[in-house]
């Protein structure tokens, strides 16, 4: 079977044997099996020791099991996995989920353990998702193997970033917390050990998927890194990749007698290299979910200039600081806006408006003079990025902003993003502000480094249709 | 290109270090420009013919890494100056070869361009900040190898001295040229192959519209 096909099954399992479920819902098959039952598909709990699971009969053993399960969900320790995957390539199995640690981040037996499986999986043809890995969580396909607390309903709402983590907890972490603000995720997937199932064969999968509009992975190492890039710069024609590398290798220091070699030793030749394959690269998990965010909401930016409309003057000012601060991901202008845009924009406020950018319409505003300011902006032909400073603290200003401003994105090519705060209700501001579709960031520093995301992309974007 | 580069690989003495006359040989069949030069052994005559004045003496070795920090370089010699210099530099280094170019005058800053075999993705070129400071100064791009025009262009506009392409100060440098050399030297590593451990062509300058390579280290595995 085609790979992309037999991935579709892991991702999108009709029948699945959950082996180890139990009662005990402290047990990791306890946790796993419940989440599972909201999933409408059908389980099948594989247990010696257990009778019966919310209305699921346990099979005693795997020969019991059905012939035709998808996946196999292993919750049982290292080497009695090992064991259940052995037995279930006999019932034919296709896809395992191997949950438990043990292997080999835990040394020489374990990695021998680890080389069982993979052998397992190259000489039977079958998908091994791990071991150590956190499982999957598609929300379209209402499918969640996650045993451990990763975020609200924000994360389940037709999301489309395909998340995609060596490391579970660094992921679920990381997207847990920005569901707080409103996070779109079309995928979940822990690589864990990658004794099989690699980045590469996920890179692959989400490229094709009709539902994925942006990529983002966490790495710690890329053992195929020249075939990984390869495949990376292909799908980055068409959608934006993002790469969390952590963990920096050292050339042998001993052996560098050159400049060259010296001035490579930390990792800039892996951050020249994803640069080369129109890679986005980020260096901590909310920089990651910062980027993905912006980047699956909104396709880019026409130009670096930057326009800021804000109620709140001393945030402008701050706000022309981080725009005008060097960067080596992209270059970002304080537009200079025309004299018809001064007009209109006085027109619909005040006399006594400072409308050079930052235009500070004070806290006197209301929702309409937001409303016709961004529309001059948006006309402006200086102007390619908006970054809109909007608190919903001045009494002029309703919650109604929020479609003002959403409905504007979907009327125009010039990404407005925003930065907001409202004391103790920020979080909720903001998601809000994503369930309307509109891209809002807690501070300056990191709205208008959102600013530089959709600038690198159309840079990267243009580059590869170019070269195409 | 290939068998060139064999028959290079077969001509020379050191197999793991070849010297600097052997490794500006090297850089120079990828059409990158280095001094008019000549190399001179402990038992030859003393001969400058077809060299331009002013001249620069460097002792040529294998085992002498960095040369200017065991002043193993003379520069500034002139028509009068240089054969005295020569024996001078003749007598520090009994044993050694030495080499006597052409010494070039140039505008604008020193770069270096460089290649390492990272262990995970292979080769790679760097483009930075050059000359004796160059790992203080820490203004580099990487790429990995082979690499093109356009991403060589890329990686000198990530320098912190890029502006130096822009008429900086009256500077009328090639940026398009550097470019190619740096793509260039991208291929040449592609071209040795695995056996290629690091290069460094540093400093590499602008002269008389052309930039050249005043000098060139290999380090083979």
């Amino acid at each position: 079977m085609d790979k992309i096909e037999s991935l579709k099954k892991l991702l999108d399992p009709k029948k699945i044997a959950v082996i180890g479920a139990s009662k005990s819902k402290d047990k990791v098959g306890g946790i796993i099996f419940r989440r599972l039952l909201g999933s409408r598909r059908r389980l099948f709990p594989v247990n010696p020791k257990e009778t019966a699971i919310e209305g699921h009969k346990f099979s005693p053993d795997i020969q019991s099991l059905p012939d035709d399960i998808d996946l196999a969900i292993i919750t049982i320790s290292a080497e009695a996995a090992v064991k259940s995957v052995e037995m279930c390539i006999e019932k034919k199995i296709p896809n395992y989920i191997i949950v438990a640690g043990g292997f080999g981040e835990v040394g020489a037996e374990g990695r021998l353990l680890e080389e069982k499986l993979t052998k397992l999986a190259k000489d039977n043809s079958v998908n091994i998702l791990g071991p150590n890995s956190l499982g999957i969580f598609l929300p379209d396909e209402n499918i969640d193997t996650i045993f451990v607390e990763h975020g609200d309903k924000s994360l389940d709402r037709n999301g489309q970033v395909a998340c995609i983590v060596q490391s579970g907890s660094v992921g679920v972490e990381a997207l847990g917390y920005a569901s707080n603000t409103g996070y779109g995720m079309r995928a979940f997937v822990g690589l864990g050990n990658k004794c099989d199932l690699d980045e590469i064969d996920f890179l692959n999968y989400f490229s094709l998927d009709k539902k994925t509009n942006c990529l983002g992975f966490y790495l710690e190492n890329i053992e195929k890194g020249r075939q990984f890039l390869t495949i990376a710069r292909e799908t980055a024609r068409k959608k934006p990749v993002v790469v969390l590398k952590a963990g920096r290798t050292h050339t042998a220091a001993s052996a560098v007698s050159s400049h060259t070699g010296k001035l490579a030793g930390s990792d800039n030749v892996i951050s020249g290299a994803l640069k080369q394959f129109g890679i986005q690269r980020v260096f901590d998990d909310e920089e990651f979910c910062d980027a993905t965010k912006v980047l699956s909401m909104l396709p880019g930016a026409p130009g670096n200039r930057v326009a800021i409309l804000t109620a709140a003057g001393g945030y402008g000012v701050m706000c022309t600081d981080f725009i005008e601060n060097m960067d080596k991901r992209a270059k970002l202008l304080m537009a200079i806006l025309s004299e018809a845009t001064k007009r209109k924009i006085k027109d619909a406020t005040f006399s006594f408006t400072a409308c050079e950018n930052p235009v500070d319409i004070t806290a006197s505003a209301d929702d309409m003079m937001f409303s016709k300011s961004l529309d001059a902006l948006i006309e402006d032909d200086g102007v390619d990025i908006i970054i809109c400073i909007a608190f919903f603290a001045p009494p002029g200003i309703t919650e109604n902003l929020i479609d003002i401003i959403a409905d504007k994105i979907k009327k125009s090519d010039k990404p407005i993003i925003v930065f907001t705060k409202y004391g103790p209700f920020t979080d909720n501001s903001i998601k809000n502000l994503y369930y309307a579709g509109v891209a809002a960031y807690p501070s300056v520093g990191r709205a208008v480094r959102a600013a530089r995301f959709l600038v690198e992309r159309t840079k990267i974007k243009q580059r590869l249709d170019q070269e195409a | 290109m290939e068998k060139k580069i064999e028959q290079w690989f077969e001509s020379i003495g050191d197999k793991k270090h070849p010297d600097e006359f052997d490794a500006k040989y090297l850089v120079k069949l990828y059409s990158i420009k280095v001094p008019c030069a000549r190399r001179l052994g402990p038992e030859d005559i003393f001969d400058v013919e077809g060299i331009d004045p002013p001249y620069v003496l460097k002792v040529c070795s294998s085992n002498i890494l960095h040369k200017t920090e065991f002043q193993g370089v003379v520069l500034n010699n002139d028509n009068e100056s240089v054969q005295a210099n020569f024996k001078e530099l003749q007598k520090r280094f009994p044993n050694e070869n030495i080499l006597v170019e052409n010494q070039s005058s140039y505008m604008g800053p020193e770069f270096i361009i460089g290649i390492i075999k990272d262990p995970a993705l292979g080769h790679a070129v760097m483009v930075g900040a050059g000359g004796v400071l160059t790992e203080l100064y820490k203004d580099t791009a990487f790429r990995l190898a082979p690499c093109s025009v356009t991403e060589a262009m890329d990686m000198i506009d990530e320098l912190v001295l890029s502006p130096v392409f822009e008429n900086f100060r009256g500077m009328t440098l090639d940026k398009k040229k550097l470019a190619i050399t740096i793509s260039q030297v991208a291929r040449l590593a592609h071209d040795l192959g695995d056996r290629l451990s690091q290069l460094d062509i540093n400093p590499i300058v602008f002269s008389e519209g052309e930039w050249i390579a005043l000098d060139v280290k290999i380090v083979f595995e």
